[in-house]
């Protein structure tokens, strides 16, 4: 548990502590629940620090700008509600007919109209002018140190590490010089207290990437490219979802953020770009890939696999396939711990614990061990496996496929065998 | 197109005996004019302003129910995680229609009910200036509408959103009819709104009684207006999106195709240059219906009457000045969010002053909290918490955390139920006794109140929470992955919102038993000035003549009725108000001096036949083109006998052949 959620523990157990003043005067203790009331509906803002897409819980200088902007804005708008509920409670109880005189048939005071339209005028005002200031630096990308480029698509997130000039990726140098480009899916891995900028476009519809604790929203549009910042300086996993409705399985597109420190983001460049290693000849692993290659390769590529059989390089053809002309690189698909548009996890419950919720400084060790065999979720994997399309829905209607140029919208049906599953989860299993 | 004329000129002098004999001017000549005043004929060619106004309310409340259905699923498919009682598919074409049912045909029609029916009787007039368009108004709506419904019984509603955003609105990624339906549909309605708009703003420009000038037009009419012109420019924009939309899907255009080089945004833009002035059209018509009861109810008149006309102006112009601030994740660029997020802030001042004015308007006034005014003051704080959320998202950089998530879905219904809706309701309760004359069973409305008001804040004010934790809108499921555990734990707020629809359902479901009860054998009749009102719909019977006045009446204050009930009798700035007349004296005086010959126009048979010429052509684009071709001939037929018809029905269509004073007389 984070130093943080302790803190946030602690406060709210003292709350509950103080909120049984009984003994005081009446008038006193009145007072004093009011005021308890409102500290506690703030502390209790802060005990949700677990939500993990709390919008309020920034963890990197872009979302925190956003934070510093609108908390006082939230306070403003709060106070105001409560003067104006208060105004109309009061004429609400103050001037109810007992009775009284018909009132005057005034038709208002002019100078009061004037007040009331300069008082949010000048609030108003004040909003304004940080805000604009907001805006610019959000969409600030000058000083830019990391590009990474991300695609949507119906309805995952592909991620391709741009090299730079120099040969570096985000300023880090591979150890050994890269035979293939770095593509990844679902989990986006960026190095820690790096001014990262996504530069990001969709293949099919629109969609919106989101990682609410390290910035605001920005929508992917096909035909457009669209910047986004990232920065974070703790690692961690940053959980996000896809924001902009994209189609059948739009609740199925998530994402997260991996912020690595500087030693673990070279650790997982070099893993990322290192050669291919097949399985041990003869093991289930070894007929996971045979299996690998005649049922997957079509769509997704494994980076250096060559095909035993005819000694080729196998290199995956989505576009003839996929109606987006795309699907998940895994290469180190077990490097990652969510699949399937990052909506399941890869890892059982208590491992995903483990790794998810462990300190920063731990975090990094953990996150690139990887899914071991004895933290694999088997049960989602299997399923996805089995049958993908009744697991994530894909069509609504398998007979509407052939509108789609006789295209499938993801991964289809593939009637695999429980013993070709067995061989694939062995073979993936050594993809990390 | 002709006017009703003002009976002081051009009266017709009919002669009691004239023989009944064939008018030569009958050219159609074909058919009997329907001029039946009972029995479903009645109803159907109708052309009088308020059965329309009454069948407005009726399909509007029945389109309620079903939306209203829609939503209840959707709360039940979200109650608990990863929830089965949907699948996928149907969800987003729940939320879609769910959206779409509310706005165009809820909330939209139901002003329009108000609307045909009050602002008549308002402004002292008999009718509208084009009866018969707005007979082909309703039809249209009503067509329309049932139109985007049969989608259900024909592969599936639109599943894109009501935003149906391009371009996943395309037949790649929507095979299904739905999104046709959707388009074609709303076209339709579309043309409601318009004729509905250019009916409205001819009437309150031209046909408003003697001595009454525009600072003299009751609150709820000058709000009624301003709606009027935002649809008069708003639906167009809509209609070319649609347009647009339907040549993409039906005729291969590639309006909106990305591999064609078309920018998907551009759906965007149209969509919203529409779609915000939308939100004031939904809510504009409650600001006008509170403003009307508030001082009814507080015994004062509207404070600061002339800048609730002008911040209601006001918020009509730069509505159009505001649209992209529903797209500041899109990425437009730093300058537009900049510009459009200050311009949404200057959009909270004029609405600010609504606000401030009503609760001036109940200040230092006499209250009386009956259901309408419980109604009222329901709207201004309820719409004061959607207002105050909207400010915090018209700060573009805290909308880019918001946007797409609960907490705007929790902002939005409370604007559009807390402002629209409970205005809309307020307006039934406030007016019931003067279309149907009987009142609605207080009690019964109080419970009706309360319900509903828990209800709402039950099921939109959780969702303020799950936004703000990051729950994005239109998830069929959502996983406890996400949810976290703490007080503001998704899961826990999530069922709240679920329970708090049900309890919302509750309330309404009270409202129609509320209709059942109150007009029960044997219920009293209500009186003829039951809230002791102020404005010119009460100067006459409950329910209103055909005609609406016996005499048109002459206008000398902002609250005629009022200063014709009540004398100031004070003197040197202190004022003494005292009753110098009963509401049925003041009626009787009316009816004392009626005037001689009253011009109504007949009833056709062609407003309905020309609307439903607009559904078969559609169900043509989908399926057809024969029967575009048939649905245009009807209209055609129909534009023809409704060109060539008298506005008057020659007099042996009436049977007997009758030439009474108060139903005959031709007029051009």
């Amino acid at each position: 548990m984070s130093h943080e959620k302790v803190h946030y523990r602690t406060i709210c157990n003292s709350e509950r502590a103080t909120s049984s003043l009984e003994n005081m005067s009446s008038r006193l203790f009145r007072v004093a629940t009011t005021v308890a009331g409102v500290a506690a509906t703030t502390v209790l803002a802060g005990c949700a620090s677990d939500a993990p897409q709390d919008t309020w819980k920034p963890a990197g200088p872009n979302a925190q700008k956003i934070q510093d902007l609108q908390w006082p804005i939230f306070l403003t708008a709060g106070i105001v509600g409560v003067i104006v509920m208060a105004f109309i409670a009061f004429c609400v109880v103050k001037y109810r007919d007992r009775g009284q005189a018909i009132p005057d048939q005034a038709h208002g005071k002019a100078w009061l109209e004037y007040l009331f339209i300069a008082i949010p005028a000048v609030i108003l005002t004040a909003i304004a002018i940080p805000t604009v200031g907001v805006v610019m630096a959000l969409n600030d990308t000058d000083d830019t140190e990391c590009v990474i480029n991300v695609t949507g698509q119906q309805w995952w997130w592909e991620y391709d590490y741009e090299v730079g000039a120099d040969g570096t990726i985000c300023g880090y140098a591979p150890s050994e010089v890269a035979a293939s480009p770095i593509i990844t899916s679902g989990q986006l891995v960026i190095p820690a207290d790096t001014k990262v900028l996504l530069r990001g476009t969709s293949r099919d519809v629109i969609h919106s990437y989101w990682i609410p604790r390290l910035n605001g929203k920005r929508d992917m549009v096909p035909g457009r490219v669209h910047f986004l910042r990232l920065e974070s300086d703790t690692p961690g996993i940053y959980a996000g979802q896809c924001t902009e409705f994209c189609g059948l399985s739009h609740a199925n597109m998530r994402m997260e953020t991996v912020v690595l420190e500087s030693a673990h983001f070279q650790q997982w460049i070099d893993n990322e770009l290192e050669p291919y290693q097949a399985p041990a000849e003869g093991g289930l692993a070894a007929e996971g890939e045979t299996t690998f290659i005649a049922q997957c390769s079509r769509c997704h590529q494994v980076n250096g696999l060559v095909d035993p059989g005819n000694g080729n390089l196998v290199v995956s053809y989505p576009d003839q396939f996929v109606y987006s002309g795309a699907a998940p690189n895994l290469t180190n698909f077990l490097g990652r711990n969510t699949f399937a548009g990052a909506t399941w996890d890869l890892l059982t419950p208590e491992c995903r614990t483990d790794v998810w919720e462990s300190s920063p400084e731990e975090f990094g060790d953990k996150y690139l061990a990887g899914v071991s065999q004895d933290c694999l979720n088997e049960i989602d994997l299997r399923e996805w496996l089995r049958n993908a399309p009744a697991k994530k829905p894909m069509y609504a209607d398998p007979a509407m496929l052939e509108q789609s140029d006789g295209k499938v919208r993801g991964m289809p049906y593939l009637g695999l065998s429980e013993d070709q599953i067995d061989q694939l989860i062995a073979y993936l299993l050594e993809r990390k | 197109m002709a006017i009703i004329e003002r009976p002081s000129d051009a009266v017709e002098v009919v002669d009691e005996t004239t023989p009944s004999v064939a008018t030569p001017e009958s050219s159609y000549g074909v058919f009997r004019r329907p001029v039946e005043t009972t029995g479903w004929k009645s109803w159907l060619f109708t052309i009088d302003h308020k059965k329309l106004g009454i069948m407005y309310g009726v399909v509007a409340m029945f389109f309620f129910v079903v939306g209203g259905i829609e939503a209840l699923l959707l709360r039940l498919q979200l109650a608990g995680p990863n929830g089965t009682v949907l699948s996928a598919d149907k969800y987003n074409q729940m939320f879609t229609m769910h959206a779409t049912t509310m706005v165009f045909l809820f909330v939209m029609p139901m002003a329009a009910a108000f609307a045909n029916y009050f602002v008549p009787l308002q402004i002292g007039a008999r009718d509208v200036a084009f009866p018969r368009i707005n007979a082909f108004g309703f039809w249209a709506f009503l067509f329309g509408g049932l139109f985007l419904n049969t989608s259900w019984f024909l592969g599936g509603g639109a599943d894109g959103g009501w935003f149906m955003y391009a371009p996943n609105s395309s037949v790649a990624f929507s095979p299904s009819n739905g999104v046709d339906f959707w388009g074609l549909g709303l076209q339709i309605t579309g043309i409601a709104s318009l004729t509905g708009a250019i009916n409205l703003i001819v009437t309150v420009i031209n046909m408003r009684a003697p001595g009454m000038s525009l600072m003299k037009l009751p609150i709820f009419t000058w709000m009624v207006l301003v709606v009027q012109f935002l649809l008069l420019f708003a639906i167009p924009v809509i209609t070319v999106a649609l347009f647009m939309l339907m040549f993409q899907r039906s005729f291969d255009a590639t309006f909106f195709s990305v591999e064609a080089g078309a920018d998907p945004l551009l759906w965007q833009h149209l969509f919203w240059i529409f779609g915000h002035p939308e939100v004031y059209i939904l809510v504009l018509p409650s600001f006008g219906i509170v403003s009307e009861i508030l001082p009814v109810f507080s015994k004062k008149p509207l404070f600061g009457y002339p800048l609730v006309v002008f911040s209601g102006a006001a918020i009509g112009f730069v509505g159009w000045g505001v649209w992209a601030h529903h797209m500041f994740a899109s990425g437009l660029g730093p300058i537009s969010v900049a510009a459009f997020s200050v311009a949404t802030m200057a959009i909270a001042i004029p609405t600010g002053v609504k606000i401030v004015n009503w609760t001036l308007t109940m200040w230092g006034g006499k209250l009386r909290f009956t259901v309408p005014m419980l109604y009222s003051v329901g709207v201004i704080v309820q719409f004061t918490i959607g207002g105050l959320s909207g400010v915090t998202h018209s700060v573009a950089p805290s909308d880019t955390q918001q946007t797409d998530t609960y907490y705007i879905v929790a902002h939005f219904h409370y604007v559009i139920f807390g402002g629209a809706v409970l205005g809309l309701f307020a307006g039934m309760y406030y007016w019931w006794p003067k279309m149907f004359g009987k009142m609605l069973n207080e009690r019964l409305g109080r419970v009706n109140f309360w319900l509903t008001i828990i209800g709402m804040n039950l099921t939109f004010g959780p969702m303020h929470i799950v936004g703000l934790q990051g729950q994005p809108r239109r998830m069929y499921v959502w996983t406890e992955n996400r949810a976290g555990d703490g007080f503001f734990n998704i899961g826990f707020w999530n069922l709240i919102a679920s329970i708090g629809s049900f309890v919302l359902a509750l309330g309404i479901l009270l409202f129609f038993v509320n209709i059942y009860v109150s007009h029960r054998k044997g219920t009293e009749k209500a009186p003829l000035d039951p809230w002791d009102a102020r404005s010119l719909e009460w100067i006459t019977t409950n329910p209103p003549k055909e005609h609406n006045f016996d005499r048109l009446p002459e206008v000398g204050h902002l609250d005629e009725f009022f200063h014709r009930k009540y004398e100031d009798r004070g003197s040197d700035g202190h004022h003494e108000f005292h009753q110098i007349a009963t509401a049925e004296e003041v009626v009787a005086e009316e009816e004392n001096n009626a005037d001689g010959h009253i011009h109504l126009p007949s009833p056709s048979y062609w407003p309905i036949l020309l609307a439903f010429s607009l559904p078969i052509m559609a169900y043509g684009v989908i399926y057809n083109v024969f029967l575009v071709i048939g649905g245009a001939v009807l209209g055609l037929v129909s534009f023809y006998g409704w060109g060539l018809e008298p506005h008057t029905a020659p007099e042996d269509d009436y049977d007997p052949p009758t030439g009474t004073a108060m139903e005959v007389a031709a007029h051009g």
